[in-house]
């Protein structure tokens, strides 16, 4: 036996890197995922990476219109043209902030609206979407400002994700749209109940245990119910679109589409504070528009 | 020493991957840049060195990628060898046969995990057949970046003292 051990030894070692972590899959795949302290060590390397590399983008992106701006300049008949590529290239960045201002408006308006809850604001520095993992983004805030698993995440139009790990400085929102996140919903109109759950890519959610007899139309807004002890109630979550009402069976089937857009998602507030119970006025949100 | 340098550069990878995604096109569609350290392993590296170093790459995956941990483990030392077997058969050479092998190589990881995934997670969890278009065209625009990754692989090797494109026994 170990003549052979020892002759097939490389293949063997081979098949166990193969077939170990598979059997490890296996064996806690219905377990929700958990990081140990080596994987959040990894996790918080990763993490000034992607801010760094975010700040180099964007710088690389401005001289690269800079550049534009400027061959375009010299083009032209001098001053003029070159205090119009100023003028543009100002008047592109003032409405880039006025889009921020307006986006950071709307998430005070949230944090006013119930001021008995504490909010930690955050920024997405990554993005980690990959259909062979979760549906995550990373935020610049993690257990040092006192970020949590299973916090919510919202923008100032309503429900992103909640948080799934946290590191030192960073952590990694579960998006709504992930197949794994399952939020207990209502109906705002009706108080029916039902869940939105994720199917893995940007777009439409599915609508979950929306009992049949239920009154539920299409464009009913579905805000979070407050029953899944995870987000408070009254955050707007998504429409119903493409209900259908079988003939047998005893949920609707329907589709929903989210009201936050993860894609376009930028500034955030994570929930920190326990008084997750109190209804959130809905003027506070304004539903359909994205940060 | 190989393997803990090729995780650290699939960790530097990765993280730019996440930082790219969210300032083009926010998630929209994906990219899966380490792919390219599995094929460049594959070309270069002998089976057991090879077989470890795709091993420290898919853990660096699960772990950046959330979901539980082995998958992408178990299909990156897959995707190595599934490589290997493809050079004994067909002769791949240059910058347009390591795109089309990292493309391929994206492809059959995402597509493998969703079918393991389906085989293993809960009924309400299992992810659909319809991320196929999705993980398409990240496949292909992992492809497309692939040439560069193999200038700066390459170039990394030099560095190193390995010797680029040359398959190992």
């Amino acid at each position: 036996v170990l003549s052979l051990l020892r002759r097939y030894r490389e293949l063997i070692l081979v098949a166990v890197l193969l077939l170990f972590p598979l059997a490890v899959f296996f064996a806690n795949a219905k377990k929700p995922s958990q990081h140990s302290r080596v994987d959040r060590a990894v996790l918080t390397l990763t993490a000034p990476l992607e801010k760094g590399v975010g700040v180099v983008v964007v710088g690389v992106l401005e001289a690269v219109d800079g550049y534009v701006a400027l061959r375009g300049a010299h083009r032209r008949a001098a001053a003029v043209g070159k205090e119009n590529q100023a003028l543009q290239l100002e008047l592109q960045l003032l409405r880039h902030e006025a889009a921020e201002n307006d986006r950071l408006r709307r998430l005070l308006a949230v944090a006013e609206a119930a001021p008995a809850r504490s909010y930690t604001g955050a920024r997405v520095i990554g993005v980690r979407a990959e259909p062979s993992g979760l549906q995550l983004v990373t935020l610049d805030k993690g257990s040092d400002d006192g970020l949590s698993r299973g916090m919510p995440v919202i923008t100032g139009d309503g429900v992103l994700g909640r948080v799934h790990s946290t590191a030192g400085g960073s952590s990694d929102v579960l998006l709504a749209i992930d197949r794994n996140s399952s939020i207990a919903v209502r109906v705002e109109r009706t108080r029916a109940r039902a869940n939105v759950r994720g199917l893995g890519h940007p777009g439409l959610a599915r609508l979950d245990h929306a009992v049949r007899s239920e009154d539920v139309i299409e464009g009913d807004l579905l805000v979070t119910s407050g029953t899944d002890a995870i987000f408070p109630a009254g955050l707007p979550v998504g429409r119903v679109t493409r209900l259908q009402r079988a003939a047998h069976g005893l949920f609707l089937e329907g589709s929903v589409i989210l009201i936050v857009d993860p894609t376009r998602a930028e500034e955030v507030l994570v929930i920190t504070s326990g008084a997750r119970d109190r209804e959130l006025p809905s003027s506070a949100l304004a539903p359909g528009r994205t940060p | 020493v190989r393997p803990l340098l090729l995780s650290l550069v699939a960790l530097l990878l990765t993280g730019l991957q996440a930082a790219l995604l969210h300032q083009a096109g926010g998630g929209a569609f994906t990219l899966f840049l380490p792919v390219a350290l599995l094929v460049h392993l594959a070309i270069t590296a002998d089976l057991v060195d090879g077989a470890v170093a795709a091993a420290a790459i898919g853990y660096v995956l699960d772990v950046s990628s959330g979901g539980t941990k082995g998958l992408l483990t178990s299909l990156a030392v897959a995707a190595f060898l599934g490589i290997r077997v493809i050079r004994i058969g067909v002769e791949v050479q240059g910058w347009a046969g390591f795109a089309a092998l990292c493309g391929l190589s994206a492809f059959g990881l995402s597509a493998g995990a969703v079918a393991l995934t389906r085989l293993a997670a809960p009924l309400e969890v299992r992810p659909s057949w319809e991320l196929l278009p999705r993980i398409a065209l990240g496949a292909l625009l992992t492809m497309l970046v692939a040439p560069l990754l193999r200038l700066g692989l390459r170039r990394l090797d030099g560095i190193f003292g390995e010797r680029p494109s040359e398959l190992r026994p």
